[in-house]
């Protein structure tokens, strides 16, 4: 597949150079003095009063051609392990979203430990979804486990790679501990790390911060999969022009993939971004809004150019309901994306930007992302595809309906949406006039109804509760038993 | 010119965002003999009045609100003084301490809101980003603060907010402060559940905010 280019390669080298010159000129406020500290020994300027680090060219130069090419998800069924950008599309859901649109009241309400189980088990039913990012916080959480009260329902629900970050480096390595105790032990967990850490290290414009910055740096350090988002919004923290946002977010990746490297050197990394234009009128944020794809886009013409994986925050709505803006958000974004060659996809099942989950967007949101898929694979061209052979068979006026060609590719070549509404209008009003969101939360319903298969054995999860005395349940009750 | 013609010209140099206008003007009312008070009374809050319905009805956009207000920030700067000089100056609306939570290091919205409160006649100390809670509460009690301000970007740090609020009720103190509660990751409900007295969601209806609770206060107090 040819992939969409937004950039001429002379445009690509000059916003390289560009971020160069603001690395080395402008430089990065770093507040953590540890990752000043590493800097400095590796090269960089440190203002050691000011915390201003400026990158000399050569610097980053040295560091950032040993990033390597690909970065591996890991699940708990290794089936489930995905690569990008080998893999193609990898779909991520949204993640830490404070509230959840309840699945039986509709009303937003702040999201629990109970509604990340559900989440977890409806992403590892749905197809579309390659990487489960722990959708929500969790507001019953006790005292000490804001985060094992996220990651211990996400787990425990789902085979497929779980993602999410932590706020303290206390949280960050009582999560390790469960993951060693769900795969058997530290060495085995060294073996196949099925916990994918991601931070927010960098703060527009051209900050490092202190509490993400240590866990990046640290993570990095023990050779744990991290990695990190750049979020430049224009006109706000960043230049009102889409060029501009993209050198100041260039130039932040580079600072912290350079970072990272001085800690251990070929570290993988994703060219992750969520870059913005804000609404102007309000100061309001606007991740989707159609700027965004085009942003993600050309930094993942920038990930090429550096040989890394790319993708990020794409396909988020402000839409406050499963409607049609939050359908063509979507689906507009995630496309420029997809054909611009991002194959990480953070997009599911969020609405009002980042701030709720809804569980029919998730489902629609998993139809969108089959149709990325879908796009990904492209046209098939071929010799066999011509079909010419079929061509003549059939003739001037025949009908290929019935024939063996098209029996044995019909389920194949097209995506066979469950949504997507393909009857005519009096079947349509013969059903009631099912909304897209109707169809979305009775698929949801109907996947949460049955008991999870996911779910680990008593042993272990007795073992687990031992460890962490008044743990949440993280059971996916079905929604409905709880009305 | 008369006195009309001054404060018809401060008012436009506000509404046309200038702020070199706005101090040559202010320069040349003091010139003239006009009362501080009064250039800022009857010229450039009239501006102001007008910015703000402007920006209501989406004729400007934000950015050109900031510069209203920052050059209106700039005219106070040298207006201040001379009204401290005369002894007349007037009193603040209220005194506000606004900070970003612990862990939080975003700062573009609460320097908006830090810009909209001064503007708007409030004393402010602005604690800054990555605000520990005692600090929050010990600079509140150092200034006898009406207000305390709280903003979070991230829903990994909002949890702050509710840590101030916590913090203040063990000391006994909640009843001294009202609590406001912003920034992306916030919503009413959010607010409403930790206690707080109120939320925005943007800086510029949180002033609006901010005069209903500092007039709650006075209310209640009565």
């Amino acid at each position: 597949m040819t992939f969409a280019e937004l950039l001429t390669p002379a445009e690509v080298e000059r916003l390289h150079e560009a971020s160069l010159d603001v690395l080395e000129s402008v430089g990065i406020l770093a507040h953590h003095p540890g990752a000043r500290e590493v800097l400095g020994r590796h090269g960089c300027v440190v203002d050691g009063d000011t915390g201003l680090v400026k990158f000399p060219s050569d610097v980053v130069e040295r560091y950032r051609k040993m990033v390597p090419p690909r970065f591996t998800f890991r699940g708990r069924d290794p089936r489930f392990d995905r690569t990008v950008p080998d893999d193609g599309p990898t779909v991520v859901t949204g993640s830490s979203a404070p509230n959840v649109i309840d699945p039986v009241t509709g009303v937003e309400r702040r999201a629990t430990s109970t509604d990340i189980a559900r989440i977890a088990y409806l992403v590892n039913e749905l197809p579309g979804f390659d990487v489960f990012s722990i959708s929500t916080l969790a507001a019953d959480a006790p005292e000490g486990q804001f985060s094992l009260s996220r990651f211990y329902p996400a787990l425990k629900n789902c085979l497929k790679p779980v993602r999410s970050n932590t706020p303290t480096m206390a949280d960050l390595h009582g999560v390790l501990e469960l993951g060693e105790l769900i795969v058997g032990g530290r060495d085995a967990y060294r073996e196949r790390p099925i916990i994918n850490h991601h931070y927010c290290p960098m703060v527009s414009p051209l900050t490092m911060d202190v509490d993400s910055t240590e866990a990046v740096m640290w993570l990095t350090e023990q050779g744990l999969p991290v990695y990190t988002t750049v979020v430049p919004n224009a006109g706000l923290t960043a230049p009102m022009t889409l060029p501009g946002c993209l050198v100041v977010g260039n130039a932040e990746f580079l600072a912290i993939t350079v970072l990272q490297q001085m800690v251990r050197e070929a570290t993988p990394v994703i060219y992750a971004g969520l870059p913005t234009v804000a609404d102007m009128r309000t100061g309001a944020y606007t991740p989707g809004a159609i700027e965004t794809g085009l942003l993600i886009a050309a930094q993942a013409q920038l990930a090429r150019f550096y040989g890394v994986p790319a993708g990020g925050y794409i396909g988020l709505t402000n839409a406050h309901a499963n409607d049609a803006q939050a359908g063509f958000e979507t689906g507009m974004n995630t496309m420029l994306a997809v054909e611009a060659g991002a194959t990480l996809l953070n997009m599911g099942g969020l609405l009002g930007s980042l701030m709720a989950f809804d569980f029919g967007k998730c489902v629609t949101d998993n139809e969108i992302a089959l149709m990325d898929k879908r796009a990904w694979r492209g046209l098939e061209f071929g010799e066999d595809e011509l079909a010419l052979d079929e061509i003549a068979a059939v003739g001037p006026g025949g009908s290929y309906m019935g024939r063996d060609h098209t029996k044995k590719r019909m389920r194949t070549a097209a995506f066979l949406p469950r949504l997507a509404e393909r009857g005519t209008r009096s079947q349509w009003e013969d059903a009631g006039r099912p909304q897209l969101q109707d169809r979305a939360l009775a698929e949801a319903r109907r996947i949460l109804a049955a008991p999870n298969p996911a779910v680990w054995d008593g042993a272990l999860d007795a073992r687990i509760r031992e460890h962490f005395p008044g743990i949440v349940d993280g059971d996916a009750t079905s929604p409905e038993a709880l009305a | 010119m008369g006195d009309d013609g001054i404060f018809e010209e401060l008012k436009q140099s506000v509404i046309d965002q200038d702020e070199e206008k706005v101090l040559a003007t202010v320069d040349k009312a003091l010139a003239a003999g006009v009362d501080a008070r009064k250039v800022i009374d009857d010229g450039l809050l009239p501006g102001l009045d007008v910015i703000g319905e402007q920006f209501e009805c989406e004729e400007i956009f934000l950015p050109e609100l900031m510069q209203a207000a920052l050059a209106f920030q700039s005219a106070m700067a040298v207006l201040e003084p001379k009204i401290r000089e005369s002894g007349g100056e007037g009193p603040k609306k209220g005194r506000i301490v606004l900070g970003t939570v612990k862990g939080d290091l975003h700062s573009i919205g609460k320097n908006i809101l830090r810009l909209l409160f001064e503007t708007s006649g409030y004393e402010v100390w602005d604690l800054g980003i990555d605000v520990d809670l005692f600090k929050f509460i010990d600079k509140a009690k150092e200034v006898d603060a009406d207000i305390i301000a709280m903003s979070a970007l991230l829903t990994t740090t909002l949890i702050g907010q509710k840590d101030v609020i916590d913090a203040l009720g063990e000391q006994g103190l909640r009843d001294k402060y009202r609590v406001m509660v912003g920034g992306g990751a916030t919503t009413e409900e959010w607010a409403q559940k930790i206690g707080a007295d109120g939320w925005a969601p943007s800086a510029y209806e949180a002033v609006t905010l901010a005069a209903r609770l500092v007039g709650a206060q006075a209310g209640s107090a009565a």
